[in-house]
């Protein structure tokens, strides 16, 4: 018999067939009848692309998932979102492999080794749902008979807006104040910029369509947060119309398009933003419309070098002698207190010697961006503001905007729009005796302590210390913690200075992770509980905005749970809910029948209903057409499902001109939103500004505290010992911390420039390679005052000489097969929060990242 | 039928006869395969009347400006084509350039070239790498041999051979954490997938053994012709978040590759060679500008 492929013809095909008959069966393959039907190819894309989300960084883009026979098989942006459309990024694609991966915990599981800690294996075994929840439900019952409900504590990490149910109203009706999140490890500082000086407690977007100059600080939106797939897809215009600095230590992917790249000193990012507002200044570059003028009458006319200006003069009027403003500011406040305390001297020179950049670089960008305005953006990014005294740089990197007037305008940085959903119903009825006593202790992380002002949206002690939690803990200090139940986090991987909270979490008797894998974190556990893959097996919703616009996107179960899951953030606290009913405590589950289906006005009355129900409510503005109050309008919540998104309305420019959320309702170069901020903290602690500012090791005296200033960057460890500043930032592979398990992630590792596949590699200039007799492959440790870490040596162009470049996201000890080293014992390359130490800045409460930390570098041989 | 005889390299027949029996014994081995060959036979026919109505030339412009390097082309070509761990069918060449502080990066996403003289077709003893419609260089997995010569002989490394038995992941019995994790086969044989659990059928329109590639073959990017054939772009340019890849023929004359070639100088990899690749690349991946100067004595 012959058959070559050009001969193969039915016929052939059919002798072929009996020849492998047994293989077919009786059944005929249904794709082939069809194709042999219509004689046509077989169509391709015959599945469904159904909406849901990403979570994989905070960008928080809308997405649909591609579905075929109850198999996810492909992803790509929602195109019915104005925020990202079709975009999708790399990271994105990655989420198959986390929804697909054999390493997801399938079923309930508990620990069988009593003793904890990272050298004991857990012995995990499975459970059933049932034994994991009646275990849970006992031990929280034994809180509450025992008036214990403090040692209650709960932890979070990557949430949706559906999160108060477990993580607010759960807590507060068991009785504790210990919810803690995991925002302070996040980019809290960066939001303290904005707030500071234009009342906005969030991040920003960026109007880059308009722009004709972007700073980036320390952020690097190719690659990492925020918004990357709506940047990735207008960047390549973007460059046409604007010029792009970047200010990072590393040739950062967004550095690798840039015009400008400013290799600053990790930790200088302060100096830097002075040294150019004083250009700005002494060039009169500054936007008058915004900013305002100098007084006609005014003896001084200009910004000098060096030279005070009276922030008032006497002037004759009518014979009379009055006093008038020196600057008639327009829409922002306390500019020539700015100027005279900070900005004076601060010239490019003395920032080339603090940044380690070039004065005419310095100059060049500063006016480069002075004549853009109003259409100059500063983005600052984790990079300045997750520092010791990080707060300070971020607000006087952001100032810029204020400077040029690009806040809230065409072509520069906007805030969220407005949107209408709503939030669930309050837990106040349900809270017993013994809940409202618990709920009355200090919380576990210490804020609002004299050492943590922790000043979010004005407030002392407002904001989370997640880092902090781990000493709490450790110490029973305000209290000991004995039930615990985490979601989504990974806080043994993700704080820095990990060992802490690996004894911390080993100290908790009693410890519940709800996790889609066994992380570092669950290795501590005693009860593990499966969750859904957020993208694929989840409702809830979040918001997000760029483009001008916000999306509140939807996050859908698309496919069946591919295994024995729930959702973290609403079936679970059902189900515990109702194992508390069972035990004689209603009082949750009282609450939860609160959150009734809009349509129908019936209560949930098991989990699966709950999770939908409590979407539509809060959503119910949304979708209903007669609570209708804007932005894309729907028939009903089915039209909503369908299309997976609602868009706001396009972005009202200048509105908040004049409206600002400050004290002074203007854009405040001398902050009297954080003035009054601070003085509320001292009075707190009986004590002055001063005091604080010692207290939380800023530098600040007098006024200075309350506008953006430079303040030296706080490093641990001796140059003489630690030759080099570490400087960590994130892949754009990286899932948050989640993605290294899959295999896409090892294969391609080398998409971050300068790194390798499969690999670890810290990034060391040549220059400083030599010196310390470093080759590229050597095996190393970096070795940081707190901690150690094994890694691979890698010599970078890229790299700042006097620094190691190393990207997160590598060194899992746990987490699975492929992430880790070996599953349990050794890690894969080295975890940067290894060797970071846990320090803070600590008017934010945000967790210390950059410029903090120096490192030696030691070769294995 | 007709038109793939008439562009399979001349004197393959010869040889085609002893890969029969070859191929043969593997449809035996491989019922799966067989059937999906089946429809290699026929789909390709019927796409063919209807694409050699018109000949085209169809290629791809990347433009390096739009390009951010993020590499979604990679990924997403190997989501698309069932590509396993190890393999890319779209690739990158990436590079750090220059001593700090000038460095600039250098990152060119490739793919096979679909050379319109390609020396993988001229050397392929079997037929198994052929020109297509709309002069696409095709690989018949059904017909390949293996003998690599194609990788010898392609300048462009875009060829991989399945040295292993493919998917070797996902064929492990070996659960992380008994009872409480799954092993890899078992993910795939709970979702009723093949070969890998995301596993995408579409690929089978006209690649036979797109899913179930053995052991002893190659395999190359085949611009997805099984997309093309049905309207549709390749994946990694429907994917490209940033409009980096344009795609289109260029025998058309008001193309969008046209359009883009008529605009920019253009470059296309190892040109000297004479393998005439329809890859083009236009505009710099860093645009970036400079001050104005003389420079100096």
């Amino acid at each position: 018999m012959k058959i070559s492929q050009n001969k193969l013809t039915r016929r052939n095909f059919l002798k072929t067939v009996a020849v492998t008959g047994a293989v077919f069966g009786s059944g005929f393959n249904p794709a082939l009848r069809a194709f042999a039907a219509s004689d046509k190819l077989p169509a391709v894309e015959r599945g469904q692309w159904k909406p849901t989300t990403c979570q994989g960084c905070t960008s928080w883009c809308s997405k649909q998932a591609y579905v075929l026979d109850g198999r996810v098989i492909k992803v790509r942006g929602n195109p019915n979102s104005l925020v990202n459309g079709e975009a999708s990024c790399p990271r994105a694609h990655l989420s198959l492999q986390q929804l697909y991966d054999p390493d997801r915990i399938k079923t309930p599981m508990k620990r069988t080794n009593p003793r904890k800690g990272k050298k004991e294996d857990p012995g995990f075994i499975p459970i059933s749902w049932d034994e994991a929840l009646n275990t849970i439900a006992d031990k929280i019952m034994e809180l509450r008979k025992k008036n214990e409900t403090h040692k209650y504590m709960l932890m979070r990490g990557r949430y949706t807006y559906m999160r108060d149910i477990i993580y607010d109203r759960m807590t507060k009706i068991i009785g504790s104040p210990n919810n803690i999140s995991h925002s302070a490890i996040c980019a809290e500082a960066e939001k303290f910029g904005s707030y500071y000086t234009e009342g906005y407690w969030s991040y920003r977007q960026y109007d880059v369509v308009n722009t004709k100059y972007i700073i980036l600080w320390g952020a690097d939106p190719l690659a990492a947060n925020r918004q990357v797939s709506y940047y990735l897809s207008i960047w390549g215009d973007v460059l046409d119309r604007a010029q792009v600095a970047v200010v990072d230590p590393r040739l950062s992917a967004s550095a690798t398009k840039a015009d400008e790249w400013l290799p600053i000193m990790p930790g200088e990012d302060g100096a830097l933003a002075s040294a150019f507002a004083h250009i700005i200044l002494t060039e009169g570059l500054w936007y008058k419309d915004f900013v305002g003028d100098f007084h006609p009458d005014s003896p001084i006319k200009k910004f000098e070098t060096g030279r005070t200006i009276p922030e008032e003069f006497s002037t004759e009027i009518d014979g009379e002698l009055v006093k008038e403003v020196s600057f008639q500011e327009k829409y922002t406040y306390g500019l020539i207190k700015w100027w005279n305390l900070e900005l004076k001297d601060k010239t490019a020179q003395w920032a080339a010697k603090k940044t380690k950049l070039s004065a005419e670089q310095i100059r060049r960008v500063a006016i480069g961006y002075g004549k853009a305005a109003p259409q100059a953006i500063c983005w600052v990014g984790g990079g300045p503001a997750m520092q010791v005294r990080g707060s300070y740089a971020a607000m006087a990197a952001h100032a810029l905007n204020g400077l040029v007037g690009a806040v809230d305008n065409v072509g520069g940085t906007l805030v969220a729009n407005k949107e209408y959903t709503q939030s669930f119903p309050g837990a106040d009825n349900f809270l017993d005796n013994i809940a409202k006593k618990g709920k009355k202790h200090k919380k576990i992380d210490h804020r609002g302590r004299k050492e943590f002002p922790a000043l979010k949206k004005g407030k002392p002690g407002s904001a989370v210390v997640t880092n902090n939690a781990a000493e709490g803990i450790l110490n029973e200090d305000p209290n000991e913690i004995s039930v615990a139940i985490a979601y989504m986090n990974n806080f043994a991987f993700s704080c820095p200075q990990t060992e802490r909270w690996e004894r911390a979490l080993a100290k908790i008797p009693f410890l519940v992770h709800i996790t889609t894998h066994a992380a570092e974190f669950t290795w501590f556990a005693d009860i593990v509980l499966p969750s859904t893959h957020h993208m694929f097996e989840k409702w809830g919703y979040v918001k997000s905005h760029a483009n001008g616009y916000l999306h509140v996107t939807l996050l859908q179960p698309v496919i069946d749970p591919v295994w024995d899951v729930r959702i973290d953030e609403t079936e679970i606290p059902w189900l515990i809910a109702e194992k508390l009913a069972q035990r004689g405590f209603d009082n949750l589950i009282r609450h939860y029948k609160e959150y009734k289906d809009p349509e129908t006005g019936k209560s949930p009355t098991n989990e699966k209903e709950f999770a939908l129900y409590s979407l539509k409510y809060a959503t119910h503005k949304l979708w209903d057409p007669a609570e209708y109050k804007g932005g894309d309008k729907f028939s009903g919540w089915e039209d909503f499902r369908a299309k997976g998104v609602w868009n706001s309305g396009p972005y009202p420019y200048r509105k908040r001109w004049g409206k600002m959320k400050t004290k002074t309702k203007k854009f405040e170069f001398y902050s009297e939103t954080l003035k009054n901020a601070l003085a509320k903290h001292a009075e707190k602690h009986n004590t002055n500004i001063d005091d604080i500012m010692t207290t939380c090791n800023y530098q600040a005296r007098g006024e200075v505290a309350f506008i953006p200033h430079y303040e030296q960057p706080y490093t641990r460890g001796s140059a003489a010992e630690y030759p080099l500043l570490l400087v960590d930032y994130k892949s754009r592979l990286n899932r948050e911390g989640r993605s290294a398990n899959c295999l896409l992630y090892q294969e391609l590792k080398d998409l971050d420039p300068g790194d390798e596949k499969r690999d670890d590699v810290a990034k060391i200039n040549p220059v400083d390679a030599r010196k310390l007799g470093i080759k590229t492959a050597d095996k190393i440790k970096l070795i940081s005052p707190t901690g150690e870490l094994t890694c691979t040596a890698k010599l970078w162009e890229g790299t700042r000489p006097g620094t190691v470049a190393k990207c997160y996201g590598q060194g899992h000890w746990a987490y699975g097969k492929v992430a880790a080293g070996e599953f349990g014992k050794v890690s894969r390359g080295g975890n940067n929060n290894d060797i970071i130490p846990a320090d803070y800045d600590r008017l934010s409460g945000s967790s210390a990242f950059y410029g903090l930390t120096r490192v030696k570098i030691v070769r294995l041989l | 039928m007709k038109k793939l005889q008439g562009s399979s390299p001349q004197g393959q027949n010869e040889l085609k006869k002893k890969i029969t029996r070859r191929g043969l014994l593997k449809l035996s081995a491989w019922g799966v395969a067989a059937l999906s060959m089946a429809k290699v036979a026929e789909g390709v026919s019927v796409a063919e009347k209807s694409l050699t109505a018109k000949r085209k030339r169809l290629a791809m412009v990347i433009d390096l400006q739009r390009c951010m390097g993020c590499g979604a082309c990679i990924i997403t070509c190997k989501n698309e084509n069932n590509v396993q761990d190890g393999f890319t069918w779209a690739d990158k060449i990436s590079k750090t350039v220059g001593k700090f502080p000038n460095v600039r990066y250098e990152y060119l996403p490739t793919l096979c070239n679909h050379c319109e003289k390609a020396p993988c077709v001229e050397v392929c003893p079997t037929g198994a790498m052929h020109k297509g419609d709309g002069d696409i260089t095709m690989h018949n997995p059904k017909v390949c041999i293996g003998c690599k010569t194609c990788i010898a002989a392609c300048p462009y490394g875009v060829i991989s051979f399945n040295k292993k038995k493919p998917y070797k992941f996902w064929k492990s019995d070996e659960p992380l954490i008994k009872g409480a994790t799954s092993s890899p086969r078992e993910v795939v044989q709970k979702v009723k997938a093949t070969a890998i659990p995301y596993y995408n059928p579409d690929r089978e329109a006209t690649l036979a053994g797109a899913g179930t590639r053995y052991k002893g073959i190659v395999e190359k990017c085949t611009l997805c012709d099984h997309r093309v054939k049905n309207g549709k772009l390749p994946y990694c340019v429907q994917r490209c978040p940033a409009k980096a890849r344009i795609f289109g023929d260029l025998n058309a004359p008001n193309s969008a590759v046209n359009r883009i070639l008529g605009k920019y100088r253009s470059f296309r990899l190892k040109e000297h060679l004479g393998t005439k690749p329809k890859v083009y690349y236009v505009r710099s991946l860093n645009p970036g500008t400079y001050q104005g100067t003389r420079g100096s004595v």
